[in-house]
């Protein structure tokens, strides 16, 4: 177990006033005012960073910043802590400064530039020596002076091998971590998808199930069921349920077999904190009883799982002005202190709002992939994206060519590259045999033997591995009568039939169209004639211009235009209708479901303004219009993101907003959420389609949720309280 | 959301009978609402015990050994490890010659007493018989081979009962008094030493003349297993001649109506003679003999041998607890997760008969035809309520017709009226019934569920959240 210096142990340089680092180009004059703003400009122009005002204005610009950047010392760096909002180095800056001091004082006087030129020249041992003396800030600073080759070229030196029951990330391998999400977690398509991915070679990384209920009853039936499919096939591998870490400590102390503790991390305390609810008390915590009592014991040298992306910091808006990869690659000096089995990059989650195009998220993943090796972490990499971005599924290909390249360890095994529970695009099995085809690479050693004995694979006379007479044939584990009970419960299964290491085109063919048609489903525009045929909608523009400004801003559709006119009304009802990502959505549905709920209202003699449609708009535009007309209930119906097939492009959320008009109700909410100055609360209702709840019945749980809140004057979590404690003023409704 | 429960089945059959208790998972499918049983895995499966019959003094025939049974039952669900309260659903069927008995009723009460409300008990039900037998026969086969149609022969002491089922569902049933135990012989001899009412009627048409102590020669047992498995070759084909003789139809309790364009069929045998028939086709086997005291092994070797085998045939390993099985799940369904109760204290409702079927187009006439049939029972009623192509102006029409038709017939605000929909959509429909305002009638909207020919509901109490309902006595 690796030690874990007390925080307040860790050597910190007090917080300086900023510099300004200024250069002259042929007349033009560049100033930066800090070191936050110089290694924002100085990194290639992401969309997050355009968004925070960081990236440069031009390429100049950032040549200016990359230049002053190459001759900065390390020594400076080290000097220059990045600080908080309040100007306070947060913790996880502190543990960022948990370097090797005595290997430090040897390269001080280096400057960024000097320093990339050395590795470049330096054999591979030595790097990995280097980066136990860097912190996140100063290897973020080198990423932004190397071009592709130079990622590539310098993350292929390092070699970062982990050992759980599989040991991971050895020369020459490429493994994969089979991930079989399921929007319920049914168990059937569980097992369905972590049979599909046996099949394929994938999952010596790490069984891993991301639960649609984080709730520990649920963490430990996964953790359960994935021991029992793993034992059954006899595979040696290691499982892990990726609920939140006080869940899983939890689940751990009911016996539950967390043989990887989870946890997503970010690069500042306030996000880590205010957003992912951890602190570094608590991952010190984990990290001991891991050690003390986790289920591989001795075998496991390393047991800790981290997920980070560049962006999140961005998104929630606590980066204190630092640029994504800075805060990436604090995150990873975090990830540092606990000498993790992995960790997985999944930069391109989030969305265009944080990286637009494959530019973008190619240039990232490569950063983000050497700045992890080189700060001594087994990285594995999930180049991905969602249908709202302009990444395609080429672009996320190019990328792992790249990253194989230059060593990844693993990358994910989502079916056919679609998460049915996540909404969002990843790489597959049939990719990471592709790669481990094209670059000569083999799985972990301990899972080859048992793939080898099962026929997945099969050694050539020569040594080679190919796919042996068993790969991707699911029947040497399902029988025929159970394959068709698990693919009913498995959404966006195409097929499994293969061509070379490929899926055949019919599957492809079948898995793409659906993406194609989710993906339209995001670019088309309300048709508002069709919806006021529906109901007398009022137009309310928002601050968004345009579909795009709409798609990559998210700020903009929360906010009303300013020329948007409206009166304070004082009805307790408002019904609003937004496009969100999916006008598609609000097409299949409204039809049905908006004239069963203007009923239900009427009928319960409640009044409700007229009906509002407001194009380009997010779910948090409820407020500013619940601010305005003076309403108690926003009910807001808006598209959801398409995920991987056609039928999810049709699925329609109901958020039902309460404004906490009343100072008691406000008290109330207060103290039941621990935010002093919370003004609505949120319930909702998703999945409303055909498929899913029908529209017209949607718009019956809605008129019962609606009088519910109106009753109980509480949503959300809040609500589901007064109800099961029966507080309230009139009698609870009687139906169930 | 996950929820484990338990489940059980019995089946009291004319020769054996036996129980299987057994986990299964509760699925809430968070996209869509909808709830199913899944995984049902038995914890315990009892062995299989000779249908407790005695004789009483001043009864002519055997009686249920109601005392022997209940004994029986306390060390099945004792090794299950189950209490009746705990049960979620399941199902006690009692078949064959076993419901002929004088006091088949009573044990149908002492089951029900026994096994708690959420259990349904039920004697000569044949249709709701071949159902489940066919579920837990062959069902898992027919969803993996979903083009090939299979018939499932449930061979037994008193009865046959048939399905027909494509993709895991069944389409037809049918039931036939044909089983190895309207005969009764000293084991390992051809002596009798009884005989069912049917049996004698059968013996009397071959000009066997017989009685009780006499030993029937070869060839006269071979007759009577011949016009048996007669019987089955037309009811199997369609070729239904020799059911309709004077015998034949008393043979024939419920027809197995065959659809006119049906592909060949592959058949399942299941039941205690169809386990005979399973075994007999592993491997060699010796001569058939009485060595159960009954006809099993000869009607099992006369079935290899006749035209019924020249179709392809399945086996199955559960082939002998086939009903048990089928039991576990076929009884029982969850409604959808949206359902409308107006009054959540009523539950649960034991026994409503299914009295009727309205539409989504339904005029006030046939509403009130409907309800008057629900009004006119006690206990309340259910009504099948079919909704093909719903839009808000259909519901809108259709809930104020019922609202209507409901004030005017001035139901009683106790008087249960239960609306089956196969649907997702009783919410809104009870919403349209009521106006949107408190029910003043005790209405039940329950969706997502598989009704088909069944006469009666019954709805167990809410287990979180969750209604276990449990449809029975299928039309003939």
């Amino acid at each position: 177990m690796r030690p874990l210096p007390p925080l307040l142990a860790i050597p910190v340089p007090p917080p300086q006033p900023e510099d300004v680092y200024k250069l002259e180009v042929l007349g033009t004059r560049f100033s930066f005012h800090g070191l936050k703003r110089l290694l924002g400009a100085a990194d290639c122009s992401k969309a997050g960073d355009r968004h925070a005002g960081l990236a440069a204005k031009s390429e100049l610009e950032r040549e200016a910043a990359r230049t002053l950047l190459s001759g900065l010392t390390l020594g400076h760096l080290y000097q220059h802590p990045l600080t908080d909002d309040r100007g306070q180095v947060d913790a996880v800056m502190r543990v960022n400064y948990d370097i090797d001091l005595q290997r430090f004082a040897a390269l001080a006087e280096l400057t960024v530039g000097a320093l990339k030129d050395h590795l470049l020249r330096a054999p591979p041992g030595e790097l990995a020596q280097i980066g136990t003396a860097l912190t996140g800030v100063m290897a973020a600073a080198l990423v932004r002076l190397c071009d592709a080759h130079e990622l590539v070229l310098l993350a292929q030196k390092l070699s970062r091998p982990t050992r759980a029951r599989t040991l991971l990330g050895a020369p020459g391998t490429l493994s994969s971590r089979l991930q079989p999400n399921h929007p319920t977690d049914d168990p059937r398509g569980l097992t369905l998808l972590f049979y599909a991915g046996l099949a394929v070679g994938a999952g010596d990384a790490l069984l891993g199930v991301n639960p649609a209920v984080d709730t520990v009853e649920n963490v430990s039936a996964i953790l359960h069921l994935l021991d029992k499919l793993r034992r059954r096939a006899g595979v040696p591998t290691q499982i892990c349920c990726l609920g939140h870490i006080k869940t899983q400590l939890a689940s751990l102390a009911q016996g539950a077999p967390v043989e990887i503790m989870f946890q997503s991390l970010a690069g500042t305390e306030a996000t880590l904190t205010g957003e992912f609810d951890v602190t570094i008390e608590l991952l010190d915590e984990a990290y001991r009883t891991m050690a003390a009592r986790g289920p591989l014991g001795a075998a496991a040298r390393q047991f800790m799982y981290f997920e980070t992306g560049q962006g999140s910091e961005f998104t929630y808006g606590r980066h204190h002005g630092i640029d994504m990869s800075t805060c990436e690659a604090l995150s990873y000096g975090l990830c540092r202190r606990y000498d993790p089995f992995m960790v997985n990059n999944v930069t391109g989650f989030i969305g265009p709002e944080t990286h637009l195009d494959n530019f973008e998220m190619v240039l990232s993943n490569l950063q983000d992939h050497f700045l992890g090796k080189l700060l001594g972490l087994p990285m594995g990499m999930a180049p991905c994206y969602t249908l709202h971005s302009h990444i395609t599924l080429e672009g996320q290909q190019m990328a792992t060519a790249l990253l194989t390249a230059a060593g990844a360890n693993y990358y994910m095994d989502v079916h056919l590259n679609g998460d049915r529970m996540l909404a969002y695009f990843d790489t597959s099995g049939h990719d990471v045999q592709t790669l481990r085809e094209v670059h000569g690479r083999r799985p972990a050693a301990e899972y080859l033997q048992w793939a080898l004995g099962r026929g997945i694979f099969r050694e050539t006379a020569d040594g080679a591995i190919e796919r042996g007479p068993a790969w991707g044939d699911l029947g040497q584990f399902l029988s025929p009568a159970e394959l068709p009970v698990l693919l009913a419960a498995t959404p966006a299964m195409y097929g499994f039939a293969t061509a070379g290491p490929r899926a055949a085109d019919g599957v492809s063919r079948r898995a793409r169209l659906n993406q194609a048609a989710a993906r339209d489903a995001i670019y088309k525009e309300l048709d508002v004639a069709q919806l006021q045929a529906v109901a007398p909608f009022r137009l309310v523009r928002t601050a968004a211009g345009s579909k795009e400004a709409h798609l990559h801003s998210p700020a903009l559709g929360a906010r009303l235009a300013r020329e948007c006119e409206l009166a304070p009304e004082g009805l307790p009802v408002q019904l609003v209708v937004s496009d969100g990502l999916s006008a598609a959505a609000v097409h299949h549905n409204l039809g049905e479901l908006v004239p069963v709920l203007l009923d239900g209202l009427r009928g319960q003699g409640l009044a409700c303004g007229q009906p509002i449609l407001a194009p380009y708009g997010r779910v948090k535009l409820a407020e500013p219009l619940a601010e305005r007309l003076d309403a108690e209930l926003i009910v807001y119906l808006i598209g959801e993101r398409p995920g991987g097939d056609a039928l999810s492009a049709c699925s329609l959320s109901a958020y039902l907003v309460y404004r906490l008009k009343s100072p008691t109700a406000r008290a109330q909410a207060a103290r039941f959420s621990g935010n002093p100055d919370i003004r609505f609360e949120y319930s909702v209702l998703s999945n409303i389609y055909a498929s899913g709840v029908p529209p017209l019945e949607a718009g019956a749980i809605l008129l019962e949720k609606i009088a519910d809140i109106l009753h109980y004057q509480a949503a959300g979590n809040r609500l589901e309280a007064c109800r099961a404690a029966g507080c309230g003023g009139r009698p609870a409704p009687a139906s169930l | 959301m996950i929820q484990q429960i338990k489940l059980v089945g019995l089946d009291f059959g004319s020769t054996t009978c036996s129980a299987v208790v057994a986990g299964a998972r509760l699925y809430e499918d968070r996209l869509s609402g909808r709830r199913e049983l899944g995984e049902v895995t038995p914890l315990y499966r009892s062995e299989l015990a000779f249908t407790p019959l005695a004789h009483q003094p001043n009864e002519p025939d055997e009686l249920i050994d109601l005392e022997a049974v209940a004994r029986l039952l306390d060390g099945w669900l004792a090794a299950g490890g189950v209490q009746g309260p705990e049960l979620f659903g399941g199902g006690a069927l009692i078949t064959g010659l076993c419901a002929g008995k004088a006091n088949a009723a009573r044990l149908a009460e002492l089951l029900r007493a026994r096994l708690g409300e959420a259990v349904i008990a039920t004697a000569d039900d044949p249709c709701l018989e071949s159902l489940v037998a066919f579920l837990g026969s062959c069902a898992a086969l027919s969803r993996a081979e979903p083009q090939t149609p299979f018939l499932n022969l449930d061979l037994g002491g008193g009865t046959t009962n048939l399905a027909l089922g494509r993709a895991g569902e069944v389409l037809r049933t049918g039931c036939l008094r044909v089983g190895a135990r309207h005969l009764r012989f000293v084991p390992g001899s051809y002596r009798l030493t009884g005989c069912s009412a049917l049996g004698a009627r059968l013996l009397a048409h071959l000009g066997i003349t017989r009685q009780r102590g006499d030993e029937l020669t070869r060839t006269e047992v071979d007759a009577v297993v011949d016009y048996l498995v007669t019987l089955l070759e037309a009811a199997c084909s369609g070729q239904r001649a020799p059911l309709t003789t004077a015998l034949g139809r008393e043979f024939e309790q419920v027809e197995l109506r065959l659809p006119a364009e049906l592909p060949a069929c592959t058949l399942v045998f299941s039941g205690g003679v169809g386990a005979l028939i399973h075994a007999r086709l592993r491997g060699p086997a010796a001569p058939p003999n009485t060595c159960y005291g009954d006809l099993g092994p000869h009607l099992a070797q006369r079935i290899i041998d006749s035209q019924l085998l020249r179709r392809p045939v399945r086996t199955d390993e559960n082939a002998g607890r086939a009903t048990v099985l089928g039991l576990l799940t076929g009884c029982t369904q969850v409604a959808g997760s949206s359902v409308f109760i107006a009054r959540p204290d009523c539950l649960p409702l034991r026994d409503l008969p299914i009295v009727g079927r309205i539409s989504l187009s339904a005029s006030a006439a046939e509403l009130t035809d409907a309800l008057l049939l629900v009004r006119r029972s006690p206990r309340g009623g259910a009504l099948r309520v079919t909704l093909p192509e719903p839009t808000p102006a259909a519901l809108r029409t259709l809930g104020t017709r019922l609202h209507e038709v409901l004030q005017a017939l001035a139901f009683p605000p106790t008087q249960p009226i239960v609306l089956l929909l196969a649907d997702n959509l009783a919410k809104v429909l009870g919403g349209y019934i009521t106006g949107w305002r408190p029910a003043t009638f005790n209405l039940l909207v329950l969706d997502e569920l598989t009704v088909g020919e069944a006469r009666f509901v019954h709805l167990g109490r809410a287990h979180e959240q969750m209604i276990p309902v449990s449809l029975y006595g299928l039309q003939r």
